[in-house]
């Protein structure tokens, strides 16, 4: 199957091109079918499938860009449409997907493309959710300790008047996958979106998510707990993109990387003309633990209106030699206190899954 | 409280809007040709080595692309700008050498009053090539060098001005340094002696007066160790119904222990294109202190940057930037951190009104070898209208697990609630805003001398008009 080179997770306004933070390039990428999902689905969430031209959110453009549908179309996976009914508050269980994903039997490098025989896989949801409905989608992402793997996985919203929509994202996966996770959503008056990122493992991840906060009072939550180690890659791009007058946005993301760890960290706010009375918030927080990582943030805020205020801001390096000075007096050592403070970055965000099945899981597999 | 807009003035540029007539001025022909940059070769009487870097430097021009971000610039023609004008004289140490209507433009600029009241030297340059160069006795005695950089060229100081001439800032760095290193013309050379503090300002003041020009000055100043300076930099144009070009360069070097401010107000006319580059490599200890205030110009691209290769080396930016109707001003800054326990603080304001783009862009980077380094960034935007946009871009790259590094950035529009606060100490509502938006620019005007921080709130002049309450 023809490869395509891919440009991704392009920042709303570009800067200097030296820095190589403006987009990302992966060549060589192919894709031709999905994996078969395991799939938990309450009996009050509507569950169809469609092609990818005629699923309802399809529209909705997403962290990664056009070349992520591109590569869902040429593809031709099915789009798995999971829609919470008008009126319907599911929130007593969660829709919950789990990918496995297995050995593909080839290399992936983002720069040199696949090396041997073989395709890639792609994945393609829409969460549907109309007006005043609820509904928590918890995707989990897993693969085999050393199974070699390009994958990605698509996830468009559509989220009508006063729908609130939890969508929680896990990712553990081993260090040889290279992995694209993309979400694009629209959110109409007084719905909610709220993303819960937990990403503790994988060779190189490339995550986007974009939300267009249209409707009046619309408001997005995002929270981003991950974990680089080894020689692992992780370039993210989130991007709120707010139309409607009152919207609200909080994208928050906590970190650690260790050893030769590679991070890239794009976040936008995006008030547009017209969205008076808007609000966005945008924190980053990134534990640096060794002497080799590298850590590249860029924090945007975009205003074409008066009435709003943004603030962002990011704290990135040691650990504050204040704290350090108390724990240490508690008989701490250095090396414990920044595991701990390691931890506790992961485990804020985790306490935040509004799942309890998930956060059971994680705290099992040790993660909490 | 009302929701009625304040209206608030453009900047004031009457002061610095006037022109004269060309008279018996040399200009080269519009465009850029290697027969054009070996025309101002000659004229300058380069050496060998100069003559070769300005075709060198063409060519790289040709070959390197219009940055892909920042405001457009497709209302700038090199076809259309002659890149050299010299008035009719030659350069003068006594005001009263200078033709007469030369010397009126600096009078009504304040130049010399400010050289007699609280400056140790100035240069004024006229389109291409500097009318006047003169330094204080006192100061000179001190060994300190401040000369216009073309006499340093052929003096005794040529092979210092080969070793560091666009050094810091190589033609290879973007499309207009390579455009400066073609053209270049005019700027002064700064040498201050080891350990010798220079208390008072030297100021260089850069007018564009002919339409349809580039001025293309190269600043170059050497802070020896131990020693201090501070350097002002002004320049104005009137404005034109054409495009006039501004692509500068400044590099500044400053030795061990050494400290270096470097202040700028830039009004240039709003036809004019500011494609600007200044950069400062600070040693062991040293410290550069860049204090900025963008007021003019059509379009900006102006990021002054600091290279810390010494360690404990500092650098401090702070700035303001006013943009209007029809400007799009894209200013910030950069930070190298390249060395152990280096450190920067960046602190910024910007104001947009009447359909103004103001752009904050910076980048901080943090080298491996820079441990223990710590850099701090605060950027604030202020909208004062719906018909402006103001975005902020800043990039941080950290490379070392030791490091502190910490960045902040707000925006928003003036508090309804400071409003009231100072409305109901007596204060009238247009009062009030003026206030508020007077001190929202304060961190640049404290830093600056005094005569020169009145010329700043002149220069804002947030007059405020119309019912608002």
């Amino acid at each position: 199957m023809e490869t395509m080179d891919m440009t991704i997770n392009a920042l709303p306004a570009f800067t200097y091109n030296w820095l190589h933070m403006n987009e990302a390039h992966l060549s060589g990428v192919n894709a031709d079918a999905e994996i078969p999902a395991r799939t938990e689905v309450p009996q009050e969430i509507l569950e169809e499938t469609k092609a990818y031209g005629d699923a309802p959110a399809n529209t909705a453009k997403t962290g990664a860009g056009a070349d992520l549908d591109r590569l869902a179309e040429r593809a031709g996976v099915p789009v798995h449409i999971y829609t919470a009914k008008k009126g319907r508050k599911v929130t007593g269980d969660a829709v919950r997907i789990y990918l496995d994903y297995a050995d593909q039997g080839f290399e992936y490098d983002p720069k040199a493309g696949i090396s041997g025989e073989g395709t890639g896989k792609i994945n393609a949801y829409n969460l549907v959710l109309e007006e005043d409905s609820e509904m928590t989608v918890v995707m989990d992402y897993r693969s085999a300790g050393d199974a070699k793997v390009l994958a990605a996985v698509q996830t468009k919203i559509a989220a009508k008047k006063n729908a609130v929509l939890h969508l929680v994202q896990i990712q553990r996966l081993g260090s040889n996958v290279t992995f694209l996770n993309d979400i694009g959503g629209n959110c109409d008056e007084s719905a909610r979106i709220e993303v819960i990122r937990v990403i503790l493992s994988g060779k190189n991840t490339y995550d986007g998510c974009r939300v267009a906060l249209s409707g009046d009072r619309s408001t997005l939550g995002v929270d981003i707990g991950y974990a680089v180690s080894g020689d692992g890659r992780l370039d993210m791009n989130y991007d709120s993109y707010q139309t409607g007058k009152k919207t609200a946005c909080n994208i928050s993301a906590a970190g650690v990387l260790r050893d030769r760890a590679f991070k890239l960290f794009r976040g936008t706010i995006d008030f547009q003309a017209g969205c008076s009375g808007s609000t966005g918030d945008e924190m980053e927080d990134v534990l640096l633990m060794d002497e080799d990582v590298v850590n590249q943030t860029i924090p945007l805020i975009l205003c074409a209106e008066e009435d709003v205020v943004g603030n962002h801001g990011a704290t990135i390096g040691r650990l504050d030699e204040s704290l350090m000075f108390y724990m240490e007096s508690r008989g701490m050592n250095r090396s414990e206190i920044y595991e701990m403070m390691a931890k506790a970055r992961l485990d804020a965000v985790i306490r935040k899954i509004p799942d309890e099945k998930t956060r059971a899981a994680l705290s099992e597999s040790g993660e909490e | 409280m009302s929701k009625e807009k304040t209206y608030i003035e453009d900047i004031d540029r009457s002061m610095y809007d006037f022109r004269y007539e060309e008279k018996d001025v040399y200009k080269v022909d519009e465009g850029l040709t290697p027969a054009i940059v070996r025309q101002i070769s000659e004229e300058k009487n380069d050496p060998e080595w100069m003559r070769d870097f300005r075709l060198k430097s063409l060519d790289i021009y040709n070959k390197k692309q219009i940055p892909n971000w920042g405001p457009p610039i497709d209302g700038l023609n090199m076809n259309n700008i002659v890149t050299y004008v010299r008035p009719n004289t030659k350069m003068h140490a006594e005001w009263d050498e200078v033709p007469q209507d030369i010397k009126e433009t600096f009078e009504r600029l304040g130049i010399p009053q400010a050289e007699r009241k609280s400056l140790a030297g100035v240069g004024a340059q006229y389109d291409s090539e500097l009318v006047y160069h003169n330094v204080k006795d006192e100061v000179a005695a001190q060994g300190v060098i401040y000369t216009d950089l073309e006499s340093a060229l052929h003096g005794e100081y040529a092979d210092m001005i080969r070793d560091h001439f666009m050094k810091l800032v190589p033609p290879t760095d973007h499309k207009f340094a390579a455009l400066h290193g073609a053209v270049w013309s005019g700027g002064s050379f700064v040498y201050v002696p080891p350990g010798v503090s220079v208390e008072i300002p030297l100021q260089s003041y850069f007018r564009l007066n002919a339409p349809g020009a580039g001025q293309f000055e190269h600043t170059l100043i050497i802070v020896d160790k131990g020693a201090y300076l501070h350097f002002i930099e002004g320049c104005s144009a009137p404005k034109y119904n054409i495009a006039n070009l501004h692509a500068g360069c400044v590099e500044l070097f400053v030795g061990e222990d050494a400290t270096l401010r470097y202040s700028t107000i830039e009004n240039w006319s709003k036809n004019m294109y500011n494609l600007n580059t200044k950069r400062a490599k600070v040693e062991k200890g040293g410290k550069v202190e860049w204090v900025s205030g963008s007021f003019g110009s059509h379009v900006s691209y102006l990021y002054p940057m600091s290279v810390l290769a010494g360690e404990g080396a500092r650098s401090e930016f702070t700035s303001v930037t006013f943009a209007g109707k029809g400007q799009n001003l894209d200013t910030g800054c950069k930070v190298v951190h390249a060395a152990p326990r280096t450190s920067s603080v960046v602190n910024t304001r910007s104001i947009s009104k009447s359909g103004g783009i103001s752009t904050f862009r910076s980048s901080v980077v943090v080298q491996k070898n820079a441990e223990d380094s710590k850099s701090s960034v605060s950027c604030q935007s202020l909208m004062l209208d719906s018909d402006s946009r103001s975005d902020t871009i800043p990039a941080m790259d950290i490379r070392t697990q030791k490091a502190d590094i910490g960045h902040e950035a707000k925006i928003g529009r003036i508090s309804d609630e400071a409003v009231f606060y100072l409305m109901s100490r007596g204060i009238s509502e247009d009062e009030a805003r003026a206030l508020i938006v007077s001190g929202f620019a304060d961190n640049v005007s404290k830093e600056l001398p005094l005569e020169y921080a009145v010329e700043m709130n002149n220069l804002i002049r947030l007059e405020m008009k119309g019912a608002i309450g």
